[in-house]
């Protein structure tokens, strides 16, 4: 087993993780510390140690403080879906490159978001491609109707979140755009 | 009694039929459209016939194709379930000619009490209250002269009307000419037709209906009240029996008039009556069903009454063993309905794929759905998902232990309004009954969830990345290897820094 010089550097640097997530526009931090015998969130400020376990592919057991938690989660590519006590909260994870840009993956008019819940057709442009306002971009189906989603600029493709045979939330965005 | 009848319906009613049909030995056939072929009623079902594309126009709606899977598997009785079928009077007609059971009242039954007018008319023969107004429309004259003999506050409602629109709500005389002229206009320009009558207004209004049950040798009996004043968009959300809002003396004096107007139409089988009641007990005739009701469960539960089955027993010509007074209701029933929709986005429906599912159990739960991991609800039919129906000993003991079944509930893949229905089970109003059918869009906190619910699922969130990367890098790895206890960190560094 190979673990490189580089390698066993990152784990002692990075024995704490951080993760962003966005929900409803909002930023939220987190990270896990991982203090050997046990795992330590920090979440707005406040740090809590926790424990959990993975009970089937989707529900999560998280004893936190001696109260325990049962947290159903489904991934679907960048987007998270998490139930909890009858809410269904959608995360988007925020990359920290997309961070660092100032999160603007959601402002308006430089994405193509899906109307309604419905399934990726097509996808009929790749990334980085240049296009025209107007121009097709992405066929949907939904309620047993195609319908092609197109660019509300004029620019290039900056990220396809989806692909083809892919099942999207009404409002889960699609595809960012950069203007020209 | 039957050796085999066809469910015309789908979702957990088809359910709920075929369930009560194996109980009594009942050989069960479901229909289903292209959307429905790995619905639970057809799993269930001990024959299954398709009947079409998914729009209900062309399957669950087409009467001949019903009656053609039902002479194909030579089923002697039909039950429609609610909604499709189950109202449509040419249908039960139908059925009789071509020699099979419709399991329901009797088709002109069905048809007296369809129409509104004269199901009024029947109610206010029978002497039933009615909500006091205009014979129909009336002229300017005749509507001032009516609205000061019913007395302030009264309704002008368009006679075509529909959406709210060509109506007023007049609380004094001297406001009642402009608002009068305001709703003719209105309703002309939307209907085409300025006519009008005039209603006495009744004040923060409950929605209180009696259970009927009636055999076919002129046994006529009500299995008591349900309340159902929570409501979205005119739809009940929640019901509950008994209401807690009635007097026994109401209770008796509402069944009675129930039993007088199921009476007047020879009614047969279940039935349900309904009433609009104001805060001091005054109540009026509504309507009558003349099908099973979504919210039956909640009588069942109070009665220990199988109300499908006894449809069933009737329409075989069983006669009701019992007599009123042997009928008594113990504890209290609570149902939630479960629907696929978003109460954040005015309860718009939200189709998909149930990727997950946990069903709440426990003495005392009964979860009346038909849904299952890998479920897909399409935008064909009503989005209800399930009725989840608790009962306990006292109001108080029924809603914990519906907020408790509430939270055991997993639906993951579209949104529900199982985190309302929670709130709702939460709110001091509900819990004290101080409510009537404007509650939702009294409290509309209750449509979204409080800020601090987003802690732990951020938590899990990062679990679910964290425990991702984990096992991505264990698949690459080999078995014991060290790099495996340091996965997780690994992982993720991987993810981040490289």
């Amino acid at each position: 087993m190979e673990i490189s010089c580089k390698k066993t550097w990152c784990l002692e640097e990075l024995h704490a993780m951080t993760y962003s997530f966005k929900h409803k526009n909002k930023i939220y931090k987190l990270s896990f510390e991982d203090e050997g015998d046990r795992l330590v969130v920090e979440l707005e400020g406040s740090k809590k140690p926790i424990e959990y376990k993975k009970i089937d592919d989707y529900l999560y057991s998280i004893i936190i403080s001696g109260k325990s938690h049962s947290l159903a989660v489904l991934k679907k590519g960048k987007e998270i879906q998490i139930f909890f006590q009858g809410n269904l909260f959608n995360f988007e994870t925020v990359s920290e490159i997309e961070q660092a840009r100032g999160g603007h993956a959601a402002s308006g008019a430089n994405q193509i978001s899906a109307p309604m819940p419905s399934r990726i057709v097509k996808v009929l442009k790749e990334k980085g491609a240049q296009v025209e306002q107007g121009e097709g971009v992405i066929v949907v189906e939904a309620m047993k109707m195609e319908s092609e989603l197109k660019s509300p600029l004029s620019g290039t493709i900056k990220e396809i979140k989806v692909s083809e045979g892919d099942t999207v939330e009404g409002g889960e965005i699609l595809v960012l755009l950069s203007a020209d | 009694m039957f050796k085999k009848v066809l469910i015309a319906n789908r979702g957990e009613i088809a359910v709920r039929i075929i369930r009560a049909c194996k109980e009594l030995g009942i050989s069960t056939v479901a229909v289903y459209s292209d959307a429905d072929r790995k619905s639970l009623h057809v799993l269930l079902a001990d024959e299954a016939y398709h009947i079409g594309p998914p729009l209900p126009s062309e399957s669950y709606l087409v009467k001949e194709k019903i009656i053609e899977a039902a002479k194909k598997s030579g089923a002697e009785a039909i039950h429609p379930g609610f909604g499709f079928l189950s109202e449509n009077d040419s249908f039960a007609d139908l059925c009789e000619k071509e020699g099979i059971v419709f399991i329901g009242p009797t088709a002109e039954a069905i048809k007296l009490m369809g129409d509104k007018i004269t199901a009024k008319k029947i109610a206010q023969q029978a002497k039933v209250p009615l909500v006091s107004g205009s014979d129909g429309a009336v002229t300017d004259v005749e509507a001032s002269v009516v609205a000061e003999k019913i007395g302030y506050p009264v309704m002008i409602k368009a006679s075509a009307g529909g959406g709210g629109k060509g109506m007023r709500l007049v609380r004094n005389k001297d406001d009642f000419e402009s608002l009068l002229r305001m709703a003719r206009s209105e309703a002309r320009s939307a209907f085409g037709d300025d006519s009008v009558y005039v209603e006495k207004f009744v004040e923060n209004p409950r929605h209180i209906e009696i259970q009927i049950i009636a055999d076919s040798h002129g046994k006529v009996l009500h299995l008591f009240e349900r309340e159902c004043s929570i409501q979205r968009r005119h739809q009940k959300v929640i019901e509950e029996a008994p209401s807690a809002a009635i007097s026994a003396k109401t209770r008796k004096k509402m069944g009675e008039v129930a039993v007088k107007i199921a009476s007047a139409v020879n009614y047969r089988g279940a039935g349900t009556v309904e009433f609009i009641m104001d805060q001091k007990q005054n109540f009026y005739f509504l309507e009558m069903n003349t099908r099973i009701q979504v919210e039956h469960p909640v009588t069942e539960m109070i009665t220990g009454l199988d109300i499908v089955k006894w449809m069933i027993k009737i329409a075989a010509g069983e006669k009701l063993p019992f007599k009123q007074n042997n009928i008594h209701m113990s504890g209290h029933a609570l149902e939630c309905r479960v629907y696929a929709e978003d109460p954040e986005a005015n309860f718009i429906p939200s189709p998909g794929i149930l990727e997950y599912v946990k069903l709440p159990s426990g003495p005392g739960i009964r979860d009346d759905s038909c849904i299952y991991s890998g479920y897909e609800v399409t935008s064909y039919y009503d989005p209800m998902l399930s009725k989840l129906i608790v009962w306990g000993e006292t109001r108080d003991d029924a809603i914990n232990k519906m907020l408790s079944a509430l939270r055991e509930y997993i639906v993951l893949g579209v949104k529900t309004n199982i985190g309302f229905l929670i709130r709702v089970m939460k709110d001091e109003n509900f819990k004290k009954v101080n409510f009537d059918t404007g509650f939702i869009e009294k409290y509309p906190q209750l449509l979204s969830p409080t800020s601090e619910e987003l802690d732990l699922p951020l938590i899990a969130a990062g679990l679910a990345i964290e425990t991702m990367d984990a096992q991505n890098n264990n698949k690459s790895s080999k078995p014991n290897s060290k790099w495996k206890s340091h996965a997780r960190k690994l992982g993720v560094s991987r993810n981040y820094m490289l």
